[in-house]
């Protein structure tokens, strides 16, 4: 581990000096990442590397934040940045605190990334199915190191893999926790789908009956219930207390936020302002019990726990979001949840959308296929689920028995890209508006 | 200090030297191509957000590394300084070429790049401004969020073929979020950028969301109508950035061919269309592009005519054009790759918008784009949602919302009729600007659907 040899003590006590009043927050946060990409066949150049290291001091003081952040770590730079962050020229120099993380002279490799796009295609072609496809596949790996002046957690480390695919008519990018068959199996099959969908007509617009899958279900729940719960959403609409306790959706349907319990690789103890993470249940029988709160939100609203703070890099400073969403998993088979019904059965969604001010939230859909009584049927081309949060998780009917890990992706709110994951279940919805 | 203008004689740091040096020979491996650029800045941010302020100083210090030979590269990307130990990785896919140096026109190094970083305590006071500003203007109206970022960074470039260069940067930004009084979740947001924070006008800028929060809350929806439009530099601005594909790259000048057969008469005499890396007083100034090619002002519309697309040092090999110096590198991290700096539609000196708004007996003032724009290539159709006023006999009657203008991209370019002079550039992947353009024959539709 590379932050193994920081001298914590030093550190928390230099940390100490600029917490200089009773409800200071105070941390140093040492980050190493690295990003080791293959660019899709025949573009150039050949392993694209990006290696990463530095530090950030943040002080919060009431309602104001300072960060200062550098890139690199050494004494020199934690002593000018915890300055910077004091706002104050002390009368002696803060101590320079023993900084010596583990070189970093190993070569970069990733060579279990040369075989992923040859396999992806050999299980393509096992289905009868060619077309032109790039691929690009890349492994993230990041190191954390999160001290406060009177904590220390332990070094945090996520290592996982992304890959983006395109074709002539779609492009889907995903997270994997690793590559093995199980993650060729997760990208061929959605590129299977697509192409058979690839000519498929859109639906016209209606309102009725709409099966999602485990991976269409991750998407909207990340939108609908993880960024709806979000304490720095729910300010911009007034105080995020008043959240607690409302009924968004229907008793037998439970939400929770649980970075503990993620993919291995991606498993978290505590989050980027070094707090404990807990099982957080967002909803619980469809009442908000516990929305995503950092330290600072936390501060200022008793009734909030910290533990969901997180941060793209040093350079921006902790925004509450979801790690790991969990759907508990509820009691039907999909042949229940389908039902006799006729309406659409949504395998995927492209991404969602929430304004928070409005609760308006739309989902694309690349393709779907029309459930006719209960029998998945034709595909049907590119559509929008459209409605307001409350509506559409108040529309949720059924829950499915099948939790899988699914609609890992990228999130992008506020400029920080973080990524996300999820294990959901399919979802019968009743009475949403599908539109072209 | 002069930006560097002969791209051989810039002197750069040793550590930059030694490792061209060094992955020049790695393992034994010949890289005969190789190229090192490092980059520090930095960078001060100040947001706004309910019940909450935070300032942001950073310091960034990062470099990249290409290297490879006729058949295989690699790139590498590290922070702090760059070392010639590396470690780096083993190359593999594509060759690498690089660009060879070039005489440079000169270029001096704006005064304004010398200006120190907004402070917190003005980066608050432009926020708050904005706030009360906007309070006043539009009574209930409130900012939700705001930040606003200032920067400056320096960079540093060599490679094998002599090419060495070192110039700086200076870029601010602004994003805006408000609402409109009531429980109607209406909102609006400005992303704007300039060369210091100092530009930024908190009262236009206030005044500027209010008047977009007052069409957004009253503006109806028209039914579908045909008339003059008066098209203001923001949606302008996004019109040309989508038609980006047809102004940036190899295909672009197939696309152009597709849509207009061949014929080179793509626009009304008023519209001249340039990009131009060192644009004087522009956001991105600078006397070279990611890969050390030195920037200039390259025509692509010359009064209607089209001239060419905007083409990297290695996108016109084999072509009858020359470089435009476009190869952007969005960061220390990135590769560089082709795209317009100051891409912009030329105005005309002496014609103000009151002028060109007096012209229109019926139509509509188009002032902002409220989603994304859809354009179809192969269908030679456009659409984008918008929002502005409606015009009866040279005056403002009513706002107008939740209409799409829509029509054929080849019908919208020859529909411009007259430019003003109040040009304005957006961040939308560079800088995009526009004047306000007067456009007979553009055909509204109420969102939902035709007619």
């Amino acid at each position: 581990m590379p932050f193994s040899a920081l001298d914590h003590a030093a550190i928390a006590r230099a940390l100490s000096q600029i917490a200089d009043r009773s409800h200071d927050l105070v941390d140093a946060f040492f980050e190493r990442s690295e990003e080791v990409s293959l660019p899709a066949e025949g573009g150039p150049p050949g392993f694209t590397v990006r290696r990463e290291e530095g530090l950030a001091i943040r002080l919060v003081r009431g309602d104001r934040s300072w960060l200062a952040s550098r890139d690199g770590i050494s004494p020199s730079l934690f002593a000018e940045a915890l300055r910077q962050a004091a706002r104050a020229m002390p009368i002696a120099a803060y101590p320079e605190p023993r900084l010596d993380p583990t070189p970093w002279i190993d070569r970069p490799e990733a060579p279990e990334l040369v075989p992923f796009p040859t396999d992806v295609i050999r299980h393509l072609r096992q289905e009868r199915v060619a077309f032109p496809l790039r691929l690009h596949v890349a492994r993230h790996r990041r190191w954390l190191q999160i001290i406060g002046p009177r904590w220390v957690p332990e070094e945090q480390f996520e290592s996982f893999y992304s890959c983006t695919a395109e074709t002539p008519w779609c492009r889907l990018g995903m997270l994997l926790p690793s590559l093995g068959p199980s993650a060729v199996e997760a990208v061929a099959a959605p590129l299977l789908e697509s192409f058979r969908c690839r000519h498929a007509p859109a639906p016209e617009a209606s309102t009725g009956v709409v099966l999602l899958g485990p991976e269409a279900t991750a998407v909207l729940l990340h939108e609908a219930v993880a960024h709806a719960l979000e304490a720095d959403t729910l300010a911009l609409g007034g105080s995020p207390n008043a959240a607690i306790g409302v009924r968004l959706a229907q008793d037998g349907f439970h939400v929770l936020d649980d970075p503990s319990s993620a993919p291995e690789g991606v498993r978290r103890t505590c989050d980027d302002e070094g707090v404990t993470v807990c099982r957080r249940w967002l909803l619980r029988d469809g009442v908000v019990e516990q929305p995503l709160a950092d330290s600072a939100a936390a501060q200022v609203t008793e009734a909030l726990l910290p533990g969901a703070a997180r941060r793209s890099h040093r350079h921006l400073p902790p925004a509450p979001r979801s790690t790991h969403l969990e759907v508990v998993a509820g009691e039907y088979g999909l042949d229940d949840l389908a039902a006799d019904s006729d309406g659409l059965w949504i395998p995927r969604a492209d991404r969602g959308r929430l304004d928070p001010v409005s609760g308006q939230f739309s989902l694309d859909i690349p393709h779907a296929r029309r459930l006719r009584s209960g029998q998945i049927a034709e595909p049907v081309g590119p559509c929008r689920l459209e409605g307001r949060v409350g509506d559409l998780l108040g529309a949720i009917q059924g829950v499915g028995r099948q939790a899988q890990t699914a609609g890992a992706g990228w999130c992008a709110k506020g400029g920080q890209k973080l990524p996300v994951w999820a294990t959901a279940t399919p979802l019968r919805l009743e009475g949403v508006t599908v539109k072209p | 200090m002069s930006g560097g203008n002969a791209p051989e004689k810039a002197v750069v740091d040793p550590e930059v030297q030694e490792t061209l040096i060094a992955v020049g020979d790695l393992d034994g491996q010949r890289f005969d191509q190789a190229e090192v650029f490092t980059k520090k800045g930095k960078s001060r941010r100040v947001t706004l957000a309910p019940g909450h302020r935070t300032s942001v100083y950073s310091e960034e210090r990062g470099w990249a590394v290409r290297a490879g030979n006729r058949r295989a590269s690699f790139f590498a990307s590290g922070t702090g300084q760059v070392t010639p130990a590396g470690p780096w990785p083993e190359p593999d896919g594509l060759g690498l070429r690089l660009p060879k140096p070039h005489a440079a026109p000169r270029w001096v190094l704006p005064s304004d790049f010398e200006s120190p970083l907004i402070g917190e305590r003005e980066g608050v006071a432009l926020l708050d401004g904005i706030a009360r500003a906007l309070a006043e203007e539009l009574t209930g109206s409130r900012l939700i969020q705001a930040a606003v970022e200032d920067g400056a960074s320096e960079a540093q470039l060599m490679n094998c073929h002599g090419l060495k260069c070192r110039f700086r940067h200076r870029l601010a930004s602004l994003h805006l979020e408000a609402v409109a009084p009531g429980a109607a979740g209406i909102r609006a947001s400005l992303y704007l950028a300039e060369r210091d924070a100092r530009k930024f006008n908190p009262l236009a800028l206030a005044r500027r969301l209010a008047d977009r929060l007052s069409i957004l809350s009253q503006g109806r929806a028209r039914p579908r109508d045909r008339g003059d439009c008066l098209l203001a530099p923001p949606l302008m601005a996004r019109l040309l950035a989508g038609l980006t594909p047809l102004w940036v790259g190899t295909e672009a000048k197939l696309k152009v061919d597709r849509l207009w057969g061949g014929d080179r008469r793509i626009a009304g005499e008023g519209w001249t269309l340039l990009d131009n890396g060192r644009l004087p007083g522009g956001a991105l100034e600078a006397p070279f592009d990611g890969e050390g090619v030195a920037t200039r002002e390259t025509v692509l519309v010359d009064s209607g005519e089209y001239r060419r697309p905007l083409l990297t040092w290695w996108q016109t090999r084999d072509s009858e054009y020359r470089e435009s110096g476009c190869s952007r590198r969005a960061s220390w991290r990135d590769l560089p790759s082709p795209g317009p700096t100051h891409l912009y539609l030329r105005p005309k000196a002496g014609i103000s918008v009151a002028d060109l708004l007096g012209d229109i007996a019926r139509g509509y003032y188009l002032l902002e784009a409220t989603g994304a724009g859809r354009f179809d290539w192969q269908e030679n159709r456009f659409e984008i949602p918008v929002c502005g006023l409606e015009v009866r006999r040279g005056r403002a009657t009513g706002p107008v919302n939740h209409c799409v203008l829509r029509g054929k991209i080849t019908g919208f370019l020859a529909s411009i009729q007259a430019v003003a002079r109040d040009l304005a550039f957006l961040p939308l992947g560079g800088m995009i600007g526009s004047p306000t353009v007067l456009a007979t024959g553009l055909e509204l539709f109420a969102e939902e659907g035709p007619g």
